[in-house]
């Protein structure tokens, strides 16, 4: 299935994702008929239909499709970064950074509404730490990083933990953060992560060499021409812009990271001037459809969406493993 | 003028650490020399120097003139590119895509998107015809026998088409056979292309038949260096290896050899 072209691959994930946003649009708890949603999206009115449209349903459908595209990317990222194919966007502190962040705003501002960007701001801190850390002096080595990232992960996880019990009556809001979802969106909540989604995966893309030269080692991507102190930083910081934009729209979201370039992979080879896009578009339809699901699930009602993902992600991962298993030994 | 050239150079990991160097010493352009110490002499540092991948702690690296270390990375790797005696990846890269690789300090911008140019192309499989590897360019790299991994890996170097090349230990892992077309394949590349060469190598039975000069290495010192007739017949072998050694000239070539007693 490997070696379809990227121009067909391209063209069957975005007629998917496609797909989805308008399954996305369609689906809910108001139906409203598929003809007519095609009319609102042509053309607008101001009867409740066409604000549930464009008011509620697409603000959420385009943050699904941001938050599962900019998961997808930094997946991607910190899996070559970190030579790992198990490395997901929060695997150097970023979850417990943001989790902190999330916690701190909900315990001390709680009117504010500064969830999401205290969040955001906690996730880059905490991958920032986790960089100067493992830095020391000299070179940066990869496997410092993941164990500096995984011990600022425990400190502030337990910070967390221990500021939620001190003020209990915040532990259900916190919870559901951290589970994920795509609550109450409004085109104002999104435009600027928007922006920071598309930018820093546009920024990512031309170093798309670089990243194929980590999957040698830091050591060989050095000897062909990597400026691989600097190309690591920048695309260290650029992953975790784009994973802390995701944790501001939409809380944990887990598994799209970890999976979809699993997938992808497998679709078009490691290259990752392939990889990137198709990991984007194929993140978006992914979290489009699980938070679709996860909006009306039949028979349940709402569902947290970090719920779905890992229904659907973690089956299909050990899927994926178990088939590797049987082809070769090693390699991803 | 010199391929390689180390002047005063000196390298410290850390204030307790040994000392490496001082060394001076400098490879004429287009010659093929082997790099020869026991174990821990600091020859995998003193090529690591040379690709820049260590910063000296004193002193000057040049490579055809110019100091490494106003180089770009982009720039030092279109000049010096490094064999390593094995490499392993966890993902899926093809051969093909792993000599295509080597072409990365040779990109523009807008080929950093599709390197499809002819020049490209042909660099790449120039790179795999001189190297034998055409023929499983589209298998995994991961799923290759040693010997085929470490031609990809010198058809990476080449596609890189530097005219420096550095090979730490390249047939550590290869049978006769493949170690012997693979030191044929250098030996033809410096003598057609006029290619530099440093090479780091154990077997001192082999060495001295490809080699035109070698440099000893002891205790982060390079303590003598010469063609391989004075070196490995000179009397501190026997001392920095702490064995006594045959020494032979090769029946047809007559070449130095030296052999357990």
């Amino acid at each position: 299935m490997r070696r379809l072209g990227f121009a067909t691959w391209l063209g069957v994930l975005t007629l998917f994702l496609m797909l989805a946003i308008i399954v996305g649009v369609l689906y809910g708890p108001t139906p409203i008929p598929l003809m007519q949603v095609l009319t609102i999206l042509l053309h607008p009115t101001q009867s409740i239909n066409s604000i549930i449209v464009w008011q509620i349903r697409l603000p959420r459908v385009a943050a699904a499709a941001l938050v599962g595209g900019a998961l997808a990317i930094s997946g991607a990222v910190m899996q070559a970064l970190l030579k790992n194919p198990l490395a997901d966007p929060y695997i150097v502190g970023a979850s417990a950074g943001a989790g902190l962040g999330a916690i701190l705003a909900q315990d001390f501002f709680p009117a504010l509404g500064l969830v999401g960007p205290s969040a955001f701001v906690g996730s880059v801190a905490a991958v920032g730490l986790s960089y100067g850390l493992a830095r020391g002096k000299g070179r940066v080595q990869m496997l410092t990083l993941i164990l500096a990232g995984y011990a600022i992960g425990i400190i502030l996880s337990a910070v967390g933990t221990f500021l939620m019990l001190l003020n209990r009556e915040n532990l259900s809001t916190i919870f559901a953060w951290e589970i994920g979802g795509i609550h109450g969106m409004t085109w104002g909540h999104l435009w600027v992560p928007a922006l920071l989604i598309l930018l820093g995966s546009m920024a990512i893309w031309p170093f798309s060499p670089d990243m194929n030269a980590f999957l040698l080692g830091d050591e060989q991507a050095h000897h062909i021409g990597v400026a691989v102190e600097r190309v690591q930083l920048f695309l260290l910081l650029a992953a975790s812009l784009l994973t802390a934009a995701a944790v501001y729209l939409s809380g944990l979201i887990g598994f799209v990271g970890l999976v979809v370039p699993h997938v992808v992979r497998r679709l078009t080879g490691p290259q990752h001037r392939r990889l990137l896009p198709l990991a984007f578009i194929a993140g978006a339809a992914f979290l489009v459809i699980a938070d679709t699901l996860a909006e009306y699930f039949p028979g349940i009602g709402t569902l947290p969406v970090g719920l779905i993902t890992a229904f659907l992600g973690g089956p299909y991962f050990l899927y994926l493993l178990n088939r590797q298993n049987q082809r070769t030994v090693g390699g991803m | 003028m010199s391929g390689l050239s180390f002047n005063q150079v000196t390298f410290r990991w850390s204030k307790q650490s040994d000392v490496f160097g001082p060394i001076t010493e400098r490879i004429p352009q287009g010659s093929f020399v082997g790099l020869i110490g026991p174990n821990g002499a600091g020859k995998s540092t003193l090529l690591r120097l040379a690709a820049a991948y260590l910063k000296p702690t004193a002193g000057e690296i040049s490579l055809f003139g110019r100091p490494i270390s106003q180089m770009t990375p982009a720039q030092r790797a279109r000049l010096v590119s490094v064999v390593p005696q094995s490499l392993s990846t966890n993902f899926d890269l093809m051969v093909e895509e792993v000599v295509e690789l080597g072409r990365l300090a040779h990109l523009n911008l807008r080929q950093r998107f599709a390197p499809v140019t002819p020049a490209h192309r042909q660099a790449v499989s120039q790179a795999m015809e001189a190297t034998g590897v055409q023929t499983f360019r589209r298998r995994h790299f991961s799923a290759l026998s040693g010997g085929e991994a470490q031609r990809v890996l010198l058809a990476m170097a080449l596609a890189q088409n530097t005219p420096l090349l550095l090979l730490d230990e390249p047939t550590a892992h290869l049978d006769p056979g493949h170690a012997r077309h693979f030191l044929e394949l250098v030996q033809t590349l410096v003598d057609q292309q006029h290619k530099t060469v440093l090479m780091a190598y154990h077997d001192l039975a082999t060495v001295g038949l490809y080699c035109d000069a070698l440099w000893l290495m002891h205790q982060g010192q390079v303590l003598m260096t010469g063609n391989p007739e004075t070196v490995l017949s000179s009397s501190m072998i026997p001392q920095v290896y702490e064995t006594g050694f045959v020494h032979l000239s090769h029946p047809r070539s007559h070449k130095p050899m030296l052999l357990f007693p």
